[in-house]
C-alpha cells in the first residue's frame, strides 16, 4: 500500500478550516452586513434599534439553540414551539401579580420543569425506537394542549424586573440594550462552551455524528439522546420566558407553536447544522436565528413589503441548501 | 502460566435475525500470551471479538476474567474490566478531532501522544478533524488509545490489513511489548505469516464453532489452512474444454487503462461471452472502486470501459450501465435487497426504470419471478419482507433480480461473504451455468480457495494494478495468496 | 458510495407470532378502532349513529384524507411535504379567482398551482439533494408570502367560490346522505390505491423509500421518481384545498394551515412509516376517518380545543410505538 498517505496532516491547508468555520463566519458576517446596511438605511439607528432587534429575536434565537443541540445530538424537534408556549403560560400564570424575587424562582421552575419533561421524550425515543420526528410530532400537539389547559386565553403576567431582566426596561419597549445583548450572548457561548467543552457535550457530537463508533466509545447513546432532548427543553423554555417579558402576557396559540418550530428548523439549517447530525454549532444556529428576525426590518427598510420578505427568506433558505447539496456532492465525488 | 486464564469464553452463541453468527465458541486466553483468532470470512471472529468488548449481548454463554463470572453489558465495562479492542471500524467519531476524542473517552492526550511517538506518528495534529484523517492513522490512534489504558487484554480485529509494512512493524512491536509485561494479545488477522511469526497459542473457528486450538508453529501455515477451510465446498470444476474454447469468444467487456484516484491505476482486461474471470486481491486492492466504475456508480478519470460491439459504456449512473446489460450484485446485500418489501418486488424493480413502463405492471411479470424463483430455488416461505429470509435466500434474491429483467455482463462482488456452504455452491453453480449459457461474469471473492472451481481465468489485483493473470485452474490459494500480497510483501 | 460490507449492529428483537401476523394484517387493527370510536361516538350521542351524523364525519375527513394522501405518497419515498398547507390554499385562492370564468378553468387552474408548486419541490429533492423538510419547509413560507401579497392586488376579492366547486365540497345527494366530497375522494382513493399496488411507478416509490442505494444499483433514476412524487403530491394538496374552500364557502390564507399536522399524522395512524418503504394508502384512508370520528367525539363531549389536541397527539404515539413494537423496524 505504497499509496498510502502516513500520519502527517499538517500540511491540511485553509481549505479544511473553511469548512470548519467558514459557515459560522459566513453567517456571523452576513448578520454584521445585515445590520451595517439596516443602519445605513434608516434614517436613525440608535440604541433602541439595537435593544429592539437583541430582545426581540431572543425567543428565535433561544429555539434555535434548543434545535441545534437536539439536532446535534442526531434527533430533530417538532415540539420545542409547543415546550415554548407551555413555559410562556405557565410562566404567565405563576408570575401574575408577583415580586420579582418570586417570578424568578419561577422562571427556574419553570426552565426545570421544560427540561424534564422533554428529557422525558427523549427518553420515550430511546426507549421505543419511534423515529424522533413522529415522536415530538405527536408531543407538539400534546404539549400545545397542555399549554391551552394551563392559559386558556391571553393572559397572565409578569413582574416589571423580570421584563427589565429581558428587555432592559420595565415597560418591554426603551433604549437600554445591554440586558438583552447579556441574555443572547451569555446562554449561547455558555451553550457552545457546553457542547464542545465538556464530556457531556462531545457525547452528544458522537452521538448524532456516528452513533456505532459513538457507542463502541463507550458512549452511552441513550442517556445523550435524553440530554440533548433536556437541555433542548430547558432552552426552549428559555424562549418561553422571553416573549412572556418581551410583550408582558402569555399566549398558548397553535399556530405560534407551529410556526416557531418551522422557524428553529429554518434556522439551524442556515446555521451550518446537518440534520444528519453531528455538524454545526449552536452559535452559528443563533446567528442564523437572528438573522431570520433582522430580515425582515431590514428588506422593509429596502422598501420591500412583508410578504415580499417572505419569499424572499424562503428563496434564501433554498438557496443555500441547494448551494450546500451541491458542494456536499462534489466533496463526495472527490473523495 | 497461572491456572487461572485471563480470559475464558464458554458457549458464547449469537443470531442476527435468521442469521447465526456464533453457534458455540469457546476462547481461552492465558496471561501474557499472544493469542490468534483464525477463520474464514463469515466465521465468526469479528462477532465474538464483538461480544468480548460488550458491543453484542451474547444469546448464550459465559465470560470469564481472571476466573470469574463477568456480564459485559457495553464496552465501557469491557473496558473497566481491563479488555480493549481496536474494532475493524475504527471507533472515532468523524466530525470530531482527534483531541475532542480522547476528551470524550477520558484519555488524557500526553499519554497517547508518547504511544504515537512510537510509533512513528509523532506529527498527528491533535486538532485535525478524524474524517480528514488517512485510515492507516486512525487504525493506529485507535491501538494508541487502547495502550493508554494498559488493558489486560488488548484484542486487535485486522488491524494490520490497512497498514504498510512499516506501520505494520509497530504493531508487532507493540505486540511483543505487551507480552514482555505480561499482558495478553487476541489478535485477529488474514495474514497467516504474521500468526506463524508472532502467536504463541490459535483458535480456530469455522461456521460459528472453535474447531481448533494450536501452536502455529507446530501445525505450519498448511495445518492452519486445513483447519480453518475444513471441508472444502466442492463444486465440480468445468472441463477444460471449454476454456479453449473461450479464445474464439466474442468479447463481452473490455477495459482500456481505467483509471481512478489512487484506487484503481491503469486497469486493462478483457472477459469474453461464456467466461467466468475471476478477481483475487487482498483487501482494499482497488476492486471495490473497480466494480464501482464497471458499474455506473462512479465514473472513471481516465480511460475506457468498451462493451461488445465496440460500444462505450460510459455511464453516468446505474442507470446506463443496467440499460446496456452491465449489473451488479454487491456484496452487502444491505445495498441491494429491498428487506421490508416481499420477494416479488425485490426481483422486478428494474423493470420499471424507464418511465414509459411505469404505468403499469409488466404483464409477464408473474412468469419472470416466478421463473427466476424456481431457478434459484428461493425459499419462499418468508417472502413477504425479503428482510425475514435468511442471508443465503437474500443472495438469492439480489441475483435473481438480474434472471428476472435479463443482462450481458454481470458483476458479482463478493456474493458469497457470509452464506453458507450449502448455498454457496448453489451459487457458484448458478454463476457457471449463466456463463455457459452465454453471459459473461466478473467474481470477486474473498475466498480464494473457491476461484478454481467457478472461474476459467483469474486475475489478482494489488494496489490498484492487475499484477498477474493465470488460468483457474492452476490457481491454487497458495499461488493466489502469494501473487496478491504482490512483490513487496514480506512473509516470515 | 462504498461496496464494503459493515456488521449488523441491531441487536435482533426475536418476534413473537401474532406481531408478525399483525405486522401483514394492519388494517384489521385499524379498522377495530375505527369500529370502536364510532361506537363509543355513538353511545356518548346516540343521533351520531345515522347518516346524518356518519355523514358529517366522512364530509370533515374527506380533503384531509385527500391531502394525507399526498402525505402518504410523498413518506412512501422517505420524504414527507411541509407544503400541502398552503399549496391547498394557495390552489383555493387561484380557483376561487377564476371561478366566474367556469368551474373547469377555476379547477384545472388551481390544481395547476399545485402541481407547479410540487414539481419545484421535487427538483429541489431530487435533483439538488435538499432536504424535503428543508425544501417544502421553504416552498410553504415562499407561498404565504406571495399569496399574502397577491391578496391584497390580483386576487383581491377572490374569497368565494362558485356555486360547483361549493357543491363539490360542501353539498350531498341521494337525500342529503352522501357528500360529493365522499366520492370525489372515493375515486382519488381507488386512484392511489391502484397505482401503488399495480403500477410500476407506485414500485418504485416503495423501493425509493425501502433502499435508496439499492434502488439507485437496480438502476432506478431516483430523480425523475421524486419530481413526479412531489408533483403528485401538489396535485392533491390543490384538490383537498379546493373541496376545502367549497366547504366553507370562503378562502382565507389561513383555509388549510390546520391540515397540514393531521395530514402527517393520519398518514402514521394509517401505518405508513417516516422513513418509508411501508405503508398503503387503504391504512391512511382509515387514518383519516379515526381523526375524523375522533374531532366528532370530542365535540360531543365538548372537549376543548387543548384536550382534542392531547388526545390527538397520544393516538399518534400510541399507535406508532405499536407499529414499531411490532415490526421491529418504524
Amino acid at each position: 500500500m505504497t499509496t498510502a498517505r502516513l500520519g502527517s496532516v499538517r500540511d491540511v491547508d485553509w481549505r479544511v478550516a473553511l469548512r470548519r468555520y467558514g459557515w459560522n463566519t459566513g453567517v456571523w458576517l452576513l448578520l454584521i452586513a445585515l445590520l451595517v446596511f439596516y443602519a445605513s438605511t434608516i434614517p436613525s439607528f440608535g440604541s433602541f434599534q439595537i435593544a429592539s432587534i437583541a430582545k426581540n429575536s431572543l425567543p428565535l434565537v433561544f429555539l434555535a439553540i434548543a434545535q441545534a443541540v437536539i439536532v446535534i445530538a442526531g434527533g430533530i424537534d417538532l415540539a420545542v414551539g409547543s415546550m415554548l408556549i407551555l413555559s410562556n403560560a405557565v410562566a404567565a400564570q405563576l408570575m401574575d401579580e408577583q415580586a420579582f424575587g418570586i417570578t424568578l424562582m419561577v422562571a427556574v421552575l419553570v426552565i426545570l420543569m421544560a427540561a424534564a419533561l422533554n428529557g422525558a421524550v427523549g427518553w420515550v425515543i430511546s426507549v421505543s425506537k419511534v423515529p424522533d420526528i413522529v415522536v415530538t410530532l405527536a408531543t407538539l400537539f400534546i404539549i400545545a394542549g397542555l399549554a391551552l389547559l394551563v392559559l386558556p386565553s391571553p393572559g397572565g403576567g409578569t413582574s416589571d424586573g423580570f421584563r427589565a431582566l429581558f428587555t432592559g426596561s420595565a415597560t418591554g419597549t426603551g433604549t437600554n440594550f445591554w440586558p438583552a445583548l447579556v441574555m443572547l450572548f451569555v446562554p449561547m457561548l455558555g451553550a457552545a462552551w457546553w457542547m464542545k467543552h465538556s464530556r457531556t457535550g462531545l457525547s452528544l457530537y458522537a452521538t448524532g455524528s456516528d452513533p456505532t463508533a459513538a457507542y463502541l466509545s463507550g458512549v452511552n447513546t441513550a442517556r445523550a439522546k435524553i440530554v440533548s432532548y433536556a437541555v433542548g427543553g430547558a432552552f426552549a423554555a428559555m424562549g418561553g420566558l422571553a416573549s412572556l417579558a418581551i410583550t408582558g402576557s402569555g399566549e398558548s396559540r397553535f399556530a405560534t407553536a407551529s410556526n416557531f418550530t418551522l422557524k428553529s428548523v429554518a434556522a439551524i439549517v442556515l446555521g451550518g447544522v446537518a440534520l444528519t447530525g453531528g455538524i454545526g454549532s449552536v452559535v452559528g444556529a443563533a446567528a442564523a436565528g437572528i438573522v431570520l428576525f433582522v430580515l425582515s426590518p431590514v428588506l422593509s427598510a429596502m422598501g420591500v413589503d412583508p410578504n415580499t420578505a417572505q419569499v424572499i427568506q424562503g428563496a434564501l433558505i433554498v438557496l443555500v441548501m441547494m448551494i450546500a447539496g451541491i458542494v456536499q456532492l462534489r466533496r463526495e465525488r472527490a473523495a | 502460566m497461572s491456572d487461572k486464564p485471563l480470559l475464558q469464553a464458554d458457549g458464547i452463541a449469537k443470531r442476527f435475525g435468521t442469521v447465526v453468527a456464533l453457534r458455540s465458541a469457546n476462547l481461552q486466553v492465558e496471561p501474557g500470551e499472544i493469542h490468534a483468532l483464525l477463520g474464514a470470512n463469515g466465521a465468526g471472529k469479528s462477532t465474538l471479538v464483538k461480544a468480548l468488548s460488550g458491543v453484542h449481548r451474547p444469546d448464550a454463554g459465559s465470560i470469564r476474567v481472571n476466573g470469574e463470572l463477568f456480564d459485559v453489558r457495553n464496552p465501557r465495562i469491557a473496558a473497566e474490566a481491563g479488555l480493549a479492542t481496536v474494532f475493524q471500524d475504527p471507533a472515532l467519531i468523524p466530525d470530531l478531532t482527534v483531541e475532542e476524542n480522547l476528551r470524550l473517552t477520558n484519555l488524557p492526550s500526553e499519554v497517547v501522544h508518547d504511544w504515537l511517538e512510537r510509533m512513528d506518528l509523532a506529527d498527528v495534529d491533535f486538532e485535525a478533524q478524524i474524517r480528514d484523517l488517512p485510515l492507516p492513522t486512525l487504525r493506529l490512534l485507535d491501538l494508541a488509545r487502547a495502550l493508554a489504558r494498559d488493558p489486560s487484554l488488548l484484542m486487535l480485529d485486522e488491524i494490520t490489513a490497512a497498514l504498510t509494512a512499516d506501520q505494520a512493524e509497530h504493531v508487532f512491536a507493540v505486540m511483543e511489548d505487551r507480552k514482555s509485561r505480561g499482558k495478553s494479545v487476541l489478535f485477529i488477522t488474514h495474514r497467516l505469516g504474521e500468526v506463524l511469526r508472532m502467536c504463541d497459542r490459535a483458535t480456530v473457528l469455522r461456521d460459528g464453532q472453535d474447531v481448533e486450538v494450536c501452536v502455529p508453529g507446530e501445525v505450519g501455515e498448511a495445518g492452519l489452512v486445513q483447519a480453518m477451510l475444513g471441508e472444502v465446498a466442492k463444486a465440480t470444476p468445468d472441463e477444460s474444454s471449454a476454456l479453449a474454447s473461450l479464445d474464439e469468444a466474442p468479447v463481452a467487456l473490455e477495459t482500456i487503462e481505467l483509471r481512478s484516484g489512487d484506487e484503481v491505476r491503469g486497469v486493462s482486461f478483457s472477459l469474453r461471452a461464456g467466461e467466468v474471470l475471476g478477481v483475487a486481491a487482498l483487501e482494499d486492492q482497488g476492486q471495490d472502486r473497480l466494480f464501482e466504475l464497471l458499474s455506473g456508480d462512479r465514473r472513471a478519470d481516465a480511460g475506457e470501459i468498451i462493451l461488445a460491439d465496440g460500444e462505450a459504456l460510459d455511464a453516468r449512473s446505474p442507470y446506463d450501465a443496467v440499460r446496456k446489460g452491465v449489473v451488479l450484485v454487491p456484496s452487502d446485500r444491505l445495498h441491494a435487497l429491498l428487506p421490508k418489501r416481499p420477494i416479488r418486488e425485490n426481483l422486478t424493480t428494474p423493470l420499471y426504470n424507464k418511465i414509459t413502463k411505469w404505468f403499469s405492471l409488466a404483464g409477464d411479470e408473474k412468469q419472470r419471478v416466478d421463473s427466476a424463483i424456481d431457478r434459484l430455488s428461493i425459499d419462499t416461505r418468508a417472502g413477504k419482507q425479503a428482510g425475514r429470509l435468511s442471508g443465503g435466500n437474500q443472495q438469492k434474491v439480489v441475483v435473481g433480480r438480474w434472471l428476472a429483467s435479463g443482462f450481458r455482463v454481470l458483476l458479482c462482488f463478493d456474493p458469497t461473504r457470509g452464506i453458507d456452504v450449502g448455498t454457496k455452491q448453489q451459487i457458484y453453480h448458478l454463476l457457471r451455468e449463466l456463463a455457459d449459457g452465454g453471459a459473461a461474469v466478473l467474481l470477486y471473492t474473498s475466498e480464494l480457495a473457491e476461484i478454481p472451481l467457478v472461474c476459467d481465468r483469474v486475475l489478482v489485483l494489488y494496489d490498484g494494478e492487475i499484477v498477474d493473470e493465470q488460468p483457474a485452474v492452476n490457481a491454487t490459494e497458495q499461488a493466489l495468496l502469494t501473487a496478491a500480497h504482490g512483490i513487496s510483501e514480506e512473509v516470515a | 458510495m462504498s461496496l464494503e460490507s459493515r456488521e449488523e449492529m441491531v441487536p435482533d428483537i426475536s418476534q413473537p407470532r401474532w406481531t408478525i401476523w399483525l405486522s401483514d394484517h394492519p388494517l384489521v387493527v385499524l379498522g377495530s378502532v375505527l369500529v370502536v370510536l364510532v361506537l363509543v361516538t355513538g353511545v356518548i350521542e346516540p343521533n351520531y349513529l345515522s347518516v346524518s351524523g356518519l355523514r358529517n364525519t366522512v364530509l370533515l375527513a374527506a380533503p384531509l384524507g385527500i391531502m394525507a394522501g399526498a402525505q402518504t405518497i410523498l413518506m412512501l419515498t422517505g420524504g414527507i411535504d411541509l407544503s400541502v398547507g398552503m399549496i391547498a390554499t394557495a390552489a383555493a385562492y387561484v380557483a376561487a379567482n377564476q371561478s366566474p370564468n367556469g368551474a373547469l378553468i377555476a379547477i384545472t387552474l388551481g390544481l395547476l398551482v399545485g402541481v407547479a408548486a410540487g414539481t419545484v419541490n421535487g427538483i429541489g429533492v431530487g435533483v439538488f439533494q435538499v432536504n424535503p423538510l428543508i425544501m417544502t419547509l421553504a416552498m410553504s413560507s415562499i407561498l404565504i408570502g406571495l399569496f399574502t401579497a397577491l391578496s391584497f392586488t390580483v386576487l383581491q376579492g377572490s374569497t368565494t367560490v362558485n356555486d360547483f366547486i361549493s357543491t363539490l365540497g360542501g353539498g350531498s345527494f341521494l337525500g342529503n346522505r352522501i357528500p360529493y366530497n365522499a366520492l370525489v375522494w372515493t375515486g382519488v382513493s381507488l386512484l392511489i390505491v391502484y397505482g401503488l399496488r399495480y403500477t410500476g411507478f407506485g414500485r418504485l416509490l416503495y423501493a425509493l423509500g425501502d433502499n435508496p442505494v439499492a434502488t439507485r444499483l437496480a438502476g432506478v433514476r431516483s430523480w425523475q421518481v421524486l419530481i413526479v412524487a412531489y408533483a403528485l403530491a401538489g396535485l392533491l394538496a390543490a384538490l383537498a384545498g379546493i373541496l376545502l374552500a367549497g366547504r366553507t364557502g370562503a378562502v382565507d390564507l389561513q383555509l388549510a394551515v390546520n391540515f397540514l399536522l393531521p395530514s402527517v399524522a393520519a398518514a402514521v395512524i394509517g401505518g405508513t412509516s417516516i422513513f418509508g418503504g411501508i405503508g398503503t394508502y387503504s391504512g391512511t384512508v382509515l387514518g383519516a376517518l379515526i381523526l375524523g370520528v375522533l374531532a366528532t367525539m370530542l365535540t360531543f363531549l365538548n372537549a376543548g380545543q387543548a384536550i382534542q389536541q392531547i388526545v390527538y397527539g397520544s393516538i399518534v404515539l400510541g399507535l406508532a410505538w405499536l407499529y414499531a413494537r411490532v415490526t421491529g423496524v418504524s
